[in-house]
């Protein structure tokens, strides 16, 4: 193939990928313009009110996503493993939130009303920080034993059989999460000052839209622990150990960092965040059963993906911009709603083609990737 | 030091204690105590609990262990006993404490069966040893007894005499085998493992025939994930691609068959010897799309990416989009046999089928692995920059073993869906690529043997096991995280020795060796 020694680079066998890919990138950017403006400007059939719908509903999913994606992008920034059963903590906080909410829901206050009031309608704040509070426990805990019993004992091993042990305990985790509790699927009993489907009503041309307090709740209580783990993450001691130990192990080790109990803790915070926003979940869908983690886990990791792993920050831009994108793409790309996890996957495959570090990711040396 | 031995045994009495309350919560003490009843020879009924006397028996054997793995390895024989006595007697007071809570619930008829499925009233019955209150105290002496019972068993067969009279035999035997193989004559010593492997090939010949269609049927699941994992194997022990979405290459060559020999969505009917081959250029096909655009993802992300693509194609089956084409979520029905010489098949016709195909996956498997191409495989999975240096086209090579490796998963899918004349979204999920994963790793990767094994002990154990079927997925994740601890390397480890897991798995003492991490993270 090379006659001459100076001639321009040709469309050798080793190169065809760097023609390959702007092709194929400007055919599928070219395939998403058309569909937007088909959508927007020759259809027409959506009106503002259902946008401004789809777009609390992404933002707050996206919420949720995020608190899980900053779970796997602390885990992989410190050990480089996916931590596959991510999504099975995820279930054992809903798990743990729906069990209080029972338990506050069973108990009765004392009270002239007739029928008594339960604990849960008396005193919502209360019950939902309990089960925010338990929810979040659990899960830590959880988190905690994950790693001690699955991931410890391999930190030497090769990159894959930390990963199989992973898939085993998300399997062991979800089996027995069906055996004990059942496969049936539950009702969240959330009090009833927040109760699914009440909220306040904006109107948008004349059209009702319900912002409920769930998703208000969920939301915020998203945001803030963002900001509360970004700043533990920036400010506090342990924050900056993690960072460490996450930069170089060996030196951090040498510089009387406790590596072990560095990385526990760190699957004591991505559990705790987990179990949140299973609560979250619960909360907002109504419904938990033993799968409720699995599908979320893997959209979070997607997340986690898009926005550059062990990013903190990359995290949740990741999780909120999969969320808006899971709620906006199926009608804004005119296609069927169920497609929604293709759009979401495809978008992390294209962003992993083109940008393998994700959004806000550092680039990464080749053996990180 | 009796402090600490005290401490220790008790963590491990703790442990147990808390495992069994947990089996007992998943009501998996009654499927024991069904399972020795019916070793013993009384039948329990279908639906029925089993009587109590068959709970103690799984107790004393718990407990046993108990005691035997409380004690350990150095010390004297009253610390050892000391151990397994502590040890039974934490588990003991977990059992108090579980029983206790239970009597509760028991006396007061609390139904919590809304929240614990498992704890019916019979069930709480059969762990109180059906003697009520009695049996929580009961519950105690046992599991002191049977702990310090199984220490004493554990300090008397590790005693010098019983592994001198071990050793004994064992010594006997290879003496024994010694001079057999002195007096056998040359050539046997050379054939005999050929042989070996004669017979069992006629008796996996006469076998189909003869054993029914249901272990036919379960023979065929084996056989197919045989073929499955050797698929996978190319592409991840060979060339070191990390793939988990081969569902959706086996999907590709199953609808390929079904949507060929199917009267429903098109009514092609090209009969299934061409549709077999179409539908493993299918998924050559599709292993080379997703291929291209991948080749520089390697590790994790070439994991996720995989995963993602295997989901993609579940979805889109499954959505409107292809109902037309596809038949949706109701799959693909009523797809034709084929025919061999005129003869219709039947089970025992796939069962053969399936062994021809195993063979010759075996086979091609072997040629590839000793060829150039298997080496260069190997030599871009231990370090690409080296083979891309030693002038191995790396792209070219990678893209190969996944078209390769997707063709023995298209042919596994071909006969899949006309074996069970249906194939639909829900035969193609996350979990069957999850599952040829585990039995490429649980088997041994790069080990025909090992994933022959694998493929026997993931999916034939748990069919042929129906006592166990609601537990097999639990036992399964249980399983794989125990094997990864315990034995990373496979059941039946390749004779190749993996030099770098070795390295980084042997060595205790220094914490985290830079280099040797480096290379595990390589090593995918």
């Amino acid at each position: 193939m090379r006659t001459a020694k100076k001639s321009p680079p040709k469309l050798t066998r080793r190169n065809y990928s760097k023609i390959f890919r702007p092709i194929f990138g400007l055919l599928v950017l070219g395939y998403i313009l058309w569909r937007l403006y088909l959508v927007l400007f020759v259809q027409q059939t959506y009106t503002a009110e259902i946008w401004v719908r789809l777009l609390i509903s992404g933002l707050i999913i996206g919420g949720v996503y995020a608190l899980i994606a900053i779970g796997y992008t602390l885990v992989y920034g410190i050990l480089f493993m996916i931590n596959f059963a991510h999504g099975e903590v995820v279930m054992i906080g809903a798990f743990a939130g729906y069990f209080l909410f029972e338990a506050t829901r069973s108990i009765n206050v004392a009270s002239a009303g007739n029928p008594p009031l339960s604990f849960s309608d008396a005193y919502p704040f209360i019950s939902v920080v309990l089960a925010f509070l338990i929810g979040m426990t659990i899960a830590a805990i959880s988190g905690f034993f994950l790693e001690k019993i699955a991931y410890r004992p391999l930190r030497k091993a090769p990159r894959l059989i930390p990963l199989i042990s992973a898939i085993g305990a998300s399997f062991f985790l979800q089996n027995a999460a069906q055996l004990l509790f059942s496969p049936q699927v539950r009702d969240y009993a959330n009090p009833q000052a927040i109760s699914r489907g009440a909220g306040w009503t904006l109107m948008i041309n004349d059209a009702r839209v319900i912002v409920t307090y769930t998703g208000v709740l969920t939301f915020a209580l998203s945001i803030i622990l963002m900001i509360g783990l970004y700043i533990m993450v920036q400010k506090t001691k342990l924050g900056k150990a993690m960072r460490a130990v996450a930069s170089d192990k060996n030196t951090a080790a040498l510089m009387g960092i406790d590596v072990d109990a560095i990385i526990s803790r760190t699957f004591i915070i991505s559990g705790a965040l987990a179990g949140a926003a299973g609560v979250m979940w619960g909360l907002h869908n109504g419904l938990v059963h033993f799968f409720v983690g699995f599908l979320p886990g893997i959209k979070a990791f997607t997340a986690a993906v898009l926005g550059g792993i062990g990013n903190i920050p990359g995290a949740m831009l990741g999780g909120m911009f999969l969320g808006l994108i899971e709620a906006l793409g199926p009608t804004a790309l005119g296609i069927s709603f169920q497609l929604k996890d293709v759009i979401a996957f495809v978008i992390m495959i294209i962003i992993l083609i083109f940008r393998p570090s994700g959004i806000l990711g550092e680039v990464l040396s080749e053996e990180k990737v | 030091m009796n402090k600490d031995i005290i401490r220790t045994s008790r963590r491990k009495g703790l442990i147990f204690g808390i495992v069994l309350v947990f089996l007992v919560l998943i009501n998996f003490h009654i499927m024991i105590a069904t399972m020795i009843s019916k070793l013993l020879g009384t039948n329990v009924l279908r639906g029925a609990f089993p009587e109590a006397r068959f709970m103690i028996i799984f107790l004393v054997l718990y407990g046993l262990w108990v005691g035997w793995s409380a004690v350990s390895r150095e010390g004297q024989t009253k610390t050892k006993l000391l151990e397994g006595l502590v040890a039974g007697m934490t588990t003991g007071f977990v059992l108090v404490l579980f029983g206790l809570i239970l009597f509760y619930l028991l006396e007061t008829r609390t139904d919590v069966r809304r929240y614990l499925t498992a704890l019916s009233f019979s069930s709480i019955n059969i762990f109180l040893l059906d003697l009520e209150g009695v049996g929580v105290p009961v519950h105690f002496a046992l599991s002191t007894l049977t702990g310090l019972f199984g220490g004493a068993l554990a300090v008397g067969l590790r005693s010098g005499a019983v592994k001198g009279f071990w050793n004994n035999i064992k010594s006997f035997i290879i003496n024994q085998r010694q001079r057999i193989t002195e007096k056998l004559p040359e050539f046997v010593l050379k054939y005999g493992k050929y042989l070996i492997y004669l017979v069992l090939l006629v008796v996996l010949l006469m076998m189909p025939s003869r054993w029914g269609s249901y272990n036919n049927f379960v023979f065929g699941m084996v056989g197919l994930y045989v073929i499955l994992a050797i698929g996978l194997n190319i592409m991840l022990g060979l060339s070191g691609q990390f793939m988990i979405g081969i569902a959706a290459l086996f999907a590709m060559g199953a609808y390929s068959v079904a949507l060929l020999n199917s009267p429903i969505p098109h009514g092609v009917m090209l009969g299934f010897w061409p549709s077999l081959v179409i539908g493993m250029l299918v998924a050559v096909l599709g292993g080379l799309l997703l291929g291209l655009p991948i080749m520089r993802l390697r590790g994790d992300y070439l994991a996720i990416v995989t995963l993602a693509f295997g989901e993609i194609i579940r979805i889109l089956l499954n959505s409107d989009l292809l109902t037309d084409f596809t038949g949706g979520p109701r799959g693909v029905q009523n797809i034709q046999q084929p025919r061999f010489f005129g003869t219709p098949f039947n089970d025992v016709s796939y069962a053969y089928l399936i062994i021809i195909a195993m063979a010759v996956s075996i086979f091609l498997y072997y040629r590839l692995e000793n060829s150039r191409t298997g080496r260069a495989w190997l030599a871009i999975k231990e370090d690409t920059l080296v083979a891309r240096a030693t002038g191995i086209n790396v792209s070219k090579y990678k893209l190969l073993a996944l078209c390769i490796g997707a063709a023995f998963a298209g042919l596994a899918g071909g006969i899949f869906a006309a074996r069970n004349q249906f194939t639909g979204p829900n035969d193609h999920t996350l979990m069957v690529s999850i599952n040829v994963l585990s039995v490429v790793i649980v088997g041994g990767m790069n080990s025909i043997p090992g994933i022959i094994l694998g493929s026997f002990a993931l999916r034939g154990l748990p069919e042929l096991l129906r006592e166990l079927e609601t537990y097999r997925l639990l036992v399964f994740g249980a399983l794989l995280v125990f094997m990864m601890l315990a034995r990373p390397e496979g059941l039946w480890p390749s004779s190749r020795p993996d030099l770098e897991q070795k390295g980084t798995l042997g060595l205790k003492e220094d914490l985290y060796p830079e280099e040797e991490e480096e290379e595990g993270r390589e090593n995918v």
